[in-house]
């Protein structure tokens, strides 16, 4: 399987919190498919909202988004929509 | 034989029921040891877990959409894929169900910790961590309340997640704890349900017992019944001219029609916060400058006073970054922002002035938390620079209170709020139920303090206004106008009722009213006294 990347910023004023870190894990259980936050090198699972708000990642940073996945319309779609749920 | 205890009454609404005495939450039982194995006690974990999710769902059912969201989020920690797995971590080293949950519930709030971002989200994580180690224990945290029959609640204080499992079958509430600004006093009020808080007595209260709630009499009468309740005191039906103007207390354009229908003279507190607290971004002038414009347009005939942002860090805008405080209540809030937010308040009275001139009414604007005459001056500059407003502030902390006479020839007005007032006054966290005597407004030492700021208003030529809750209380009200307050303002559903008082009374009689609050040396001695001589007028 291929693996796509992506690199997505927060804008959310008050960094990655409880919502979207929700929002994203849904949509990822969702999807069925693996997909890796990666900073700095460490890799978190997207599967799990307390995992994600623990990365403590504030306003203005940016990160990795990695999808595991034969189907690239489906990573390009949940980089859209992973984006979006961090704009606030 | 009827005994009689004294507490705050809430509302006008008397009932009588049973005494359904709600026990403080039971002490959780010590971690230990597994004895059935990892693999059952994962069993026995999923299953609590399970069942504290459906709680959840059953809590949200029952709210409205916003509480339901509060659920919602916490059902999402709660169900997290990694929290079961590190619960299973501690499971494999030998834990019980419950020690597991609690250390997997540590090692989350230890990872979140030291970000002010998270410091509720931490607390929620350990209150959901008490309720599975609760539902593993067979230790009731739930209010398990009946559909039917006549309850009167006893308990310490109640929070949101109490008030939202309350059936039907509550007509009635006491609490030990609590003020009149509590969150069961508000919950309470708009539902209509009898309440008496700061109930010194309550825990004399048994189980079964049949007592009357008599929020207008402050007191629980046990083996009372309905006609022995306290009459509430009734003012007649009139439209004639009222003492003073009674204005009315908005946040939003569906308020100012709600109030427009009443008949309030103008506004009397326009809150402007509800346009920025969910913005995450600053709204445009031409924005702020519409939202205006529609409440201006919308309000009941009269000047509208409105205040400028009175937000800190326990009231955050989101775009604004306020950093976390150790005590929001005293720290950069209100007019205090303009430090490093001068561009946010100078583009809100921009739009103000746009919106008076597209709506031509009548705009007094005020800034919130002014300590000094300074301040006050610093405000009015600006105000005048931008916009034909009558300005003034609010009055809320104590070191202005002993400044009126200096704002003479500084502001056209001052408005106070004695919630604040209140709060300042008294060193009293308006957010700590324990503290809801306090916050009485008939404390003499608030009520002497009123009677300092009309006087001090009067001799400088600066009207005096009051805008905190204790104005939507009629007899208060009257108190108010004798103590020389030229204006009130009041919650839409008050005004009408206030009204009623002020135009029941001539200005020798209120006088007569407030010297007899002041002579009184505690909340229920002044009340009393005032009471009886509003009574004497009749």
């Amino acid at each position: 399987m291929a693996t796509f990347t992506s690199e997505v910023e927060v804008l959310d004023p008050i960094g990655m919190h409880a919502r979207p870190a929700g929002q994203i894990v849904k949509l990822v259980k969702e999807s069925g498919v693996e997909v890796l936050f990666i900073r700095e090198g460490e890799e978190t699972k997207a599967n799990s909202a307390l995992r994600l708000m623990a990365m403590k990642v504030k306003t203005g940073e940016k990160f990795t988004v990695s999808v595991t996945t034969d189907d690239e319309a489906l990573a390009n779609n949940l980089f859209a929509q992973i984006q979006e749920f961090l704009k606030g | 034989m009827s005994s009689e205890l004294k507490g705050l009454g809430v509302g006008l609404t008397a009932a009588v029921g049973t005494v359904h005495v709600v026990a403080p939450a039971q002490p959780l039982p010590a971690w230990g040891k597994s004895t059935i194995g990892a693999q059952a006690e994962a069993v026995r974990l999923k299953a609590a877990i399970g069942a504290v999710a459906a709680n959840l769902d059953e809590l949200g059912a029952r709210s409205d959409s916003t509480t339901a969201e509060i659920f919602e989020a916490l059902k999402m920690l709660l169900e997290d894929d990694e929290l079961f797995e590190t619960a299973e971590g501690f499971l494999e080293e030998g834990s019980d169900a419950a020690g597991a949950i609690g250390q997997a519930v540590n090692t989350f709030a230890e990872l979140l910790g030291g970000d002010p971002d998270f410091d509720a989200r931490v607390d929620d994580l350990q209150d959901l961590s008490r309720r599975v180690q609760a539902n593993l224990a067979g230790i009731s945290v739930g209010l398990e309340l009946p559909q039917t029959g006549q309850l009167v609640l006893v308990g310490e204080d109640f929070s949101p997640a109490d008030t939202a499992q309350f059936t039907p079958a509550v007509v009635g509430v006491i609490t030990r704890a609590g003020g009149p600004t509590s969150h069961t006093a508000i919950i309470c009020r708009a539902r209509s349900i009898a309440a008496v808080v700061s109930v010194a007595e309550a825990g004399s209260l048994i189980n079964g017992t049949s007592v009357l709630v008599d929020p207008v009499g402050d007191r629980v009468v046990v083996g009372g019944s309905l006609s022995d309740a306290t009459k509430p005191l009734e003012f007649a039906e009139t439209d004639g001219a009222t003492l003073i103007p009674v204005r009315a207390n908005i946040g939003t354009a569906s308020d100012a029609v709600t109030a427009a229908a009443t008949r309030a003279n103008g506004v009397g507190l326009f809150r402007t916060e509800l346009l920025y607290l969910s913005a995450n971004t600053a709204p445009s002038v031409e924005q702020q400058a519409a939202s205006y414009a529609e409440v201006l347009a919308a309000a009941p005939a009269g000047p509208i006073v409105v205040r400028t942002i009175d937000a800190g860090s326990d009231k955050p805008v989101p775009f604004l970054n306020m950093p976390h405080e150790e005590n929001p209540s005293l720290g950069v809030r209100g007019f205090r922002l303009i430090v490093e937010h001068r561009q946010f308040i100078v583009d809100q009275l921009t739009s103000l002035e746009a919106a008076r001139k597209s709506t031509g009414r009548e705009v007094w604007v005020m800034a919130p938390m002014i300590a000094t005459v300074a301040e006050a001056a610093e405000f009015a500059e600006l105000a005048r620079s931008i916009g034909e407003f009558k300005v003034g502030i609010m009055i809320e902390t104590p070191a202005i209170s002993m400044q009126v006479d200096s704002l003479a020839g500084v502001v056209d007005f001052v408005s106070i709020g004695t919630n604040d007032l209140s709060q300042y006054l008294f060193a009293a966290d308006r957010m700590n139920p324990a503290l809801g005597a306090l916050l009485n407004p008939w404390q003499p030492g608030l009520i002497r303090m009123l009677a300092k700021i009309g006087t001090d208003g009067a001799a400088a030529g600066v009207s005096v206004g009051v805008c905190g809750e204790s104005a939507s209380d009629p007899a208060f009200a009257v108190v108010l106008a004798g103590l020389g307050i030229t204006s009130v303002s009041a919650s839409p559903s008050q005004v009408n009722v206030v009204s009623n008082a002020l135009a029941s009374v001539t200005a020798e009689q209120a006088k007569a009213v407030a010297q007899a609050a002041l002579s009184g040396t505690d909340a229920a001695s002044a009340k009393a006294a005032a009471l009886a001589a509003l009574a004497a007028t009749r």
